[in-house]
């Protein structure tokens, strides 16, 4: 039995010891919810990020060094994902992807931080992950407050002088409202009307008569798309021409259905791209191959956000940045990378830049379309 | 007797683990210490006392937002938000338990799941706007033992250890008291407990309270271990896990360290098989359950010394 235990303790030590003289690879980590509520966002991020890494080995690694990635489960909750990343951490990773949901990456961000490896967030939007002035870490989505920024510029695009923003008194909304108020008054853009309906009703016809009266150049509701076509329709039976536009919460086909496609063509709303409607070459040829691969198109833009920070972290590792405070201050001084969502860089604080979000227009046939990416300021 | 062996080797093994295992075991046996704590004083309850509790994660999450709130808003040192989160945790148990305690088996097993979830979602919707909603709460600091600053993961190892070296005395000493003596005699028939003129539902009361206290404190050391808390971390699996880890034990303290290892230990040993790890935990607990229905190490009979006496 001594005997047995012995010669497998041999045999496990030449494994470990041949194990590592192999391993010349460069080894990125992968942190997200394989089991889980979110399970089915973690296997996205795990088959394209896998796609990703198996093109560059396809191609010869990077820099003549093949690349392997370690995939660790954090099973949307903060206490194994501080386990995970501590298991990526002593895996000797150079760098870090992951991962979904702000508390869940929140709970890993010390470890990596103490470990001095970066890390590229994916899906965690809280605006105090990027405010804690961590050198390493980076987030490609973007941040809870980004849209009302990015509402603001498309309004100042458009060219609109009064404005009006409607909100449902919902945390989301509501917020949305504030934050593209504050961010049109820097603009200099009036806001000349602002209140909240009372969403579910069948009737807004008062609330439309009333702001009639204050005779905006748009309206902005930030709420979810079943008011929002109702305000549509009546506001066509109104005979009212005022353009209308909306945020995230209107991208549903429904919207067209309740409103009817006389009402709804014109409006326009800004919502993260879907992934079947990227247009950058890199994403066509993305597209191409994970349809090859899994023989389905992906479905959440969150895989997508885990390919470019794979994308980055391969882009730093091309230009010999392998130590990771140098690695950081490279991402930080990134500009314009051609990733899957578009171009990607990042700020001082480890923020992606750009323009994150899209202007979608609903056509004469009820269609959502895709409007060209405006030039990033 | 015959466990002696198996606890100094136990014991032994806690000791000197940490100069062999890499930064992620220690900090997976933090984790398992952090359990064993919340499992030893669930123990008392549901071990000791026969008190379905299926919300233990209420008490721990009571505790540690009770850490955060203190430490992140009103700057108190960790340790010092020790007592105050234990309380709390044992007053909010208290008052939970006055009308509800009299339930028996299932029925209260069912109001402990919905205490679980009331704690979760008031947690989530930002209740008195201290708890800072789904995010949860950060920035909280590093305790401070004597001056020493705890940060890394082999001190939290000995500080989580410790004091579940410290628990399992106490709780020794309560099981050997008249109190402990009481819960056995509540969990085998309470209405034979009444007939002997034990108080069961002030009894009963007592267990709850001090399970609770025990779990608000653990509560402290799980803030200052993970510097972030968010609601997520107090759900109903959680909960399930505590009470799976304390069934499965057999009820006696050994038995909850054992099977504390196999409940968060596995799952990370198993994390080579990714997607496929929960239904591997899953079967391996449906085994281990049909194989030792008895739990792993259930408690020894009781010896008295006086009846040893008159029997020789």
């Amino acid at each position: 039995m001594f005997k047995f235990a012995r010669v497998l303790a041999m045999a496990m030590f030449c494994v470990a010891v041949c194990g590592q003289a192999w391993a010349a690879d460069i080894k990125i980590g992968l942190m997200c919810p394989l089991t889980g509520k979110w399970a089915s966002e973690g296997l996205e991020m795990k088959n394209i990020v896998s796609l990703l890494v198996d093109e560059t080995n396809a191609r010869g690694g990077i820099n003549g060094n093949k690349v392997q990635l370690v995939i660790e489960d954090d099973a949307g909750d903060p206490r194994t994902a501080a386990l995970a990343a501590q298991k990526l951490a002593s895996a000797g990773v150079v760098a870090a992807i992951g991962t979904y949901g702000s508390a869940v990456t929140e709970a890993s961000q010390n470890i990596f931080d103490e470990s001095e490896i970066v890390q590229i967030g994916t899906g965690s939007t809280s605006v105090r992950l990027t405010e804690k002035g961590m050198p390493l870490f980076f987030r490609t989505c973007p941040r809870d407050d980004a849209q009302g920024k990015s509402a603001a510029n498309a309004i100042a695009r458009g060219n609109f002088k009064k404005i009006a923003l409607l909100h449902d008194n919902s945390s989301y909304a509501k917020g949305l409202a504030d934050q593209t108020g504050q961010a049109l008054e820097k603009a200099g853009i009036p806001v000349i009307f602002f209140d909240a309906l009372t969403p579910g009703e069948r009737d807004y016809t008062a609330i439309l008569t009333k702001l009639k009266a204050a005779d905006p150049d748009l309206v902005f509701y930030t709420g979810y798309y079943p008011e929002t076509g109702m305000l549509l329709r009546q506001k066509k039976e109104m005979a009212w021409p005022v353009p209308m536009m909306g945020g995230d919460a209107s991208n549903h086909q429904d919207l067209v259905k309740t409103a009817g496609k006389d009402a709804a063509a014109g409006y326009f709303f800004i919502s993260p791209p879907l992934p079947q409607d990227l247009d950058s070459a890199e994403a066509a040829h993305f597209l191409e191959s994970y349809k090859k691969a899994y023989s389905s198109t992906p479905v959440s833009i969150w895989g997508i956000m885990a390919g470019d920070a794979y994308k980055a972290i391969e882009a730093a590792l091309a230009a010999g940045q392998t130590d990771s405070q140098k690695m950081g201050a490279w991402l930080k001084g990134m500009k314009d990378l051609p990733v899957l969502s578009g171009s990607l860089g990042f700020d001082a604080k480890g923020d992606r830049v750009g323009e994150f979000y899209r202007v979608y227009k609903v056509n004469k046939d009820g269609v959502f379309e895709l409007q060209p990416a405006q030039v990033a300021q | 007797m015959k466990r002696r062996p198996l606890y100094i080797t136990l014991g032994i093994c806690i000791c000197i683990l940490p100069f062999v295992a890499n930064a992620y075991w220690i900090d997976v046996c933090v984790m398992i210490g952090l359990y064993a704590l919340l499992s030893l004083s669930l123990n008392v309850m549901l071990g000791q006392a026969g008190i379905f509790n299926m919300g233990h994660a209420a008490f721990f999450a009571v505790g540690a937002y009770v850490t955060a709130i203190l430490n992140t808003m009103y700057k108190w040192p960790v340790f010092w938000t020790m007592l105050p989160a234990g309380a709390i945790a044992a007053l909010f148990a208290f008052m939970v338990a006055l009308p509800i305690i009299h339930l028996r088996g299932d029925y209260l097993l069912i109001v402990t799941i919905g205490i679980v979830e009331i704690v979760r979602i008031a947690l989530i919707n930002d209740v008195f706007g201290l708890t800072g909603g789904s995010n949860g709460i950060f920035g909280i600091s590093r305790p401070y033992f004597f001056g020493f600053k705890i940060v890394k993961g082999i001190q939290f190892y000995y500080l989580v250890w410790g004091m579940v070296a410290i628990s399992m005395l106490l709780f020794y000493g309560l099981w050997k008291s008249r109190f402990g003596r009481a819960l056995n005699c509540i969990k085998e028939d309470d209405i034979a407990a009444e007939g002997c003129g034990i108080n069961v539902t002030g009894c009963k009361i007592m267990a709850f309270t001090l399970g609770a206290f025990w779990a608000g404190m653990a509560g402290t050391v799980y803030a200052a271990k993970m510097v972030t808390i968010a609601p997520e971390s107090f759900n109903f699996m959680a909960s399930v896990i505590l009470f799976a880890v304390v069934i499965l034990s057999g009820g006696s303290q050994v038995g909850v360290l054992v099977s504390v290892f196999l409940f968060i230990g596995l799952p990370e040993a198993l994390r080579e098989f990714s997607e496929s790890r929960m239904m591997i935990f899953g079967l391996a607990m449906m085994l281990m359950m049909i194989w030792r229905p008895q739990g792993l190490l259930p408690c020894l009979p009781r010896q008295y010394p006086q009846a040893r006496k008159d029997e020789g």
